[in-house]
């Protein structure tokens, strides 16, 4: 029989709902997955909980799991409480939990610093494991790219980012590799900082399959209150792929009392957005792309881009089981941790850690963007080329 | 451009009327487009004007009238048929049961009033009944026959068939089918109808195409755990199903955690009455519903083909509230049926649904028994086309 491998988790905080639950519980407790339940052929022996509070699951999953061993510190995590690295790979889930923000409005998440931690015992064991980074990489950006040359020159395997490019999709479709994309756009919801970084992630999952793959951004200019309602009124961006972004929703507010799915008109949309943001940013090769948040409109992730020599539209909503309202499971972490197990079977990563490089600096972007009274920002620093994979990656079966 | 005369038992908010007709008016979701239907609403006939009642201010804001007939409704006032199809809605409103829990909503009623018009002024037209036909299997049937014996198109049922499908999943036409099983949950009758209609547009693709439904039996609590454990149901179905499911309820609800609910044993405690509903076709296969309220909030079907080493399963998508986007994937089928005048999927579906669904009530309501069902040989073919949303 092939040797399970074991893993470490590494959190900031395990309650419920938190990232960590949603993603080390599927280890523990497996989770639905074509047409079984299925358990990860792996064990996840180890966990570092930085923040215990008392919401917490943790002391209850160590109870429930004794093979699974807490450790005070992250170094101790992943050498058992020895000198050498005895793990085979490592979650690092730095999500919720008490941070502070400074003052552009950032959750000062410890995941460089939790990464640098893990990468010292790499260095001092002389070998390194494939490592998850949970949503993006580092709020600063160049912490961020130093975990990326970390990975590089170590030479192990380095996956990160969001649920939305690996969940289901309404209808099921991916972006057809190779061909033209001449503008992008994507609708959804949440904050700037949280909720923004998977909106752009939904974008880059699908536009990192266009014609000569992705060639990294120039630049990046954010909209928000008026001033985004002027850009929209000029068409800054297509009103065709903003409405058939719409149009994949299935959380469209009710413009009107007694209809329960109209379609807004513009001076409905103001009424009921009261701080929309954008974040309109030109790759190297030419192509523009938006990222919108409708707070209050819209619940949900959607996609819509001019594909092909006709401009053809090509659109479909990123969906997420969300909790609690709608279901009891975020069952967007199923495909996500099932990536995940991939990576720590095989020793490869199932599609580039580039995307959320590039996805982490365009949010750091964004947020400086919108901090500077929402000025134009350079970015030759996300100068960031990559090819996408050919397989999709997104949940199918 | 066609003209449409809607006939409902209510119209006020999140009613199916409301929400049906509604789309004809604003438009709707299609494709990744808004897609306003070539169709005009006429007229319309409402049953009942409950508190909330919106027709007379939809009349108002959408230029229709309301009328107090049916024939009227039809007729717009007139002397003859003077609407190109017919939105037929007897959902919600107070209308009492029978003696086996089905709501006596007044479907065949309401047919029938149309079907005199088409009689007496010579000229039939499209109708899309929502939901299962009638109550009563005999009803059901006439309302069918009314359709062929009258040449206009019937479409009829649930939206379930019609809505995004988790994964997108369809059985390959003709294939072989060993066992099916649905998972399901809500009252009777409203929710196990939709759940035997998700069942049946899957079932309905398999060698042969379908052959009628030779018994059925329905059973209630203990005794459908016992079923399972003696092999009547399969347990490894009702696993993949629950693979499926997004809402598992009681340790999740609790504190966020996945769970195997047959391994951990969960799913016999949380589900206080289950209920088990076996149907056993005419070629042989036999297909059960479950209806497990307590344990999930979501309708998951799995199926097992031969040579396949892992079951088929995939969970109908009831997209959230008020949106019910799902019904925006029937109506495109209904729109369909008015501009063409045939409908893309046979009545005889929502037909033997119908009468399956009547005869696993009367099963209950005689205590149980395993009913042959003869007047179910409701034999018709799937069209090879999915009719999902998947586009």
């Amino acid at each position: 029989m092939e040797k399970r491998p074991k893993i470490a988790a590494i959190a900031t905080i395990y309650h419920k709902y938190a990232h960590a639950q949603h993603i080390v519980d599927r280890f523990l407790e497996g989770y639905g997955w074509n047409s079984r339940h299925h358990y990860p052929p792996m064990d996840l022996v180890s966990l570092h909980v930085e923040q215990v509070k008392d919401n917490d699951l943790s002391s209850d999953r160590l109870e429930r799991f004794p093979e699974m061993k807490g450790y005070p510190t992250i170094a101790e995590a992943l050498t058992f409480g020895g000198e050498e690295l005895a793990v085979d790979g490592v979650l690092l889930i730095g999500e919720h939990g008490e941070y502070p923000s400074n003052e552009k409005g950032q959750r000062l998440y410890p995941r460089y610093e939790h990464f640098k931690q893990m990468a010292e015992v790499f260095e001092r064991s002389g070998r390194g494991v494939p490592v998850f980074n949970d949503k993006h990489l580092s709020w600063n950006w160049e912490w961020a790219r130093e975990m990326y040359d970390v990975s590089q020159d170590m030479g192990f395997a380095f996956m990160a980012g969001s649920s939305l490019p690996v969940t289901w999709r309404t209808p099921s479709i991916d972006m057809p590799l190779g061909v033209p994309v001449s503008e992008a756009v994507c609708v959804g919801y949440g904050g700037v900082d949280s909720y923004d970084f998977h909106a752009l992630e939904t974008l880059q999952c699908m536009v990192e399959r266009r014609e000569g793959g992705e060639s990294g951004v120039k630049w990046l200019q954010a909209y928000r209150g008026d001033a985004f309602w002027q850009a929209h009124h000029t068409e800054l961006w297509s009103r065709e792929l903003f409405e058939s972004a719409l149009c994949r929703s299935h959380t469209l507010t009710p413009s009107r009392p007694g209809f329960n799915n109209p379609f807004p008109t513009l001076d409905e949309l103001k009424d009921i957005v009261k701080d929309p943001i954008a974040y309109q940013y030109e790759h190297n090769d030419g192509l523009k792309s938006t990222m919108i948040l409708m707070n209050g409109l819209v619940q949900d992730f959607n996609f819509a881009a001019y594909i092909g020599s006709n401009d053809e539209i090509l659109s479909t909503q990123m969906y997420l089981p969300m909790p609690p309202a709608r279901t009891t499971l975020a069952n967007f972490f199923s495909p996500l941790v099932n990536n995940i197990e991939q990576m720590f079977l095989t020793g490869e990563a199932t599609y580039p850690v580039e995307r959320t490089l590039l996805t982490t600096g365009l949010v750091a972007a964004g947020v400086d963007s919108l901090f500077a009274e929402s000025t134009r920002q350079e970015t030759p620093h996300l100068d960031i080329a990559y090819q996408p994979t050919e397989v999709s990656t997104f949940w199918r079966t | 451009m066609k003209r449409i005369a809607v006939i409902t038992t209510i119209y006020r908010y999140l009613s199916h009327a409301q929400h049906f007709a509604d789309r004809f008016l604003v438009g709707y979701p299609k494709e990744g487009k808004w897609h306003r239907p070539d169709m005009k609403v006429v007229s319309l006939y409402v049953d009942q004007k409950p508190e909330g009642d919106q027709s007379e201010d939809r009349a108002r804001e959408f230029g229709f009238s309301v009328y107090p007939t049916i024939a009227e409704a039809l007729r717009c006032g007139g002397d003859e048929l003077a609407v190109d199809a017919v939105l037929l809605i007897g959902e919600h409103g107070e209308y009492p049961r029978n003696e086996k829990s089905q709501v006596l909503y007044p479907r065949y009623e309401f047919f029938k009033e149309c079907i005199k018009v088409f009689e007496e002024d010579g000229r039939a037209v499209p109708i899309f009944n929502d939901k299962h036909l009638s109550y009563s299997f005999e009803k059901a049937k006439e309302m069918v026959d009314d359709g062929h014996r009258l040449g206009f198109g019937v479409l009829s049922g649930s939206s379930l068939p019609v809505t995004w499908r988790l994964p997108d999943v369809e059985l390959p036409l003709e294939c072989e089918i060993e066992e099916a099983l649905m998972v399901g949950v809500g009252g009777s009758d409203p929710m196990d109808y939709h759940a035997l209609e998700a069942m049946q547009c899957m079932t309905e693709r398999r060698k042969g195409g379908e052959t009628g439904v030779a018994a059925v039996q329905l059973i209630d609590g203990e005794e459908v755990w016992r079923a399972g454990k003696d092999g009547r149901w399969s347990l490894e179905l009702l696993e993949a199903a629950l693979s499926r499911s997004d809402t598992p309820c009681g340790l999740t609800d609790e504190d966020g955690r996945t769970q195997d609910m047959i391994g951990n044993g969960e799913i016999y405690r949380l589900v206080e009455n289950p209920s088990a509903y076996f149907i056993e076709y005419n070629d042989g296969l036999r297909a059960t519903l479950l209806m497990l309220n307590g344990a999930v909030r979501d309708y998951c079907f799995a199926a097992k083909l031969r040579d396949e080493s892992v079951p088929v399963s995939t969970q109908f998508f009831l997209t959230p509230t008020p949106n019910v986007t799902y019904s925006a994937c029937l109506i495109a089928k209904i729109e369909e049926l008015f501009e063409t005048g045939t409908a893309p999927y046979p009545a005889e579906r929502t037909l033997l649904v119908s009468g399956t669904l009547e005869s696993c009530l009367t099963s209950r309501h005689q205590g149980y028994i395993r009913l042959e069902t003869p007047h179910l040989n409701v034999e018709y073919r799937a069209p090879a086309e999915s009719q999902h949303a998947r586009r």
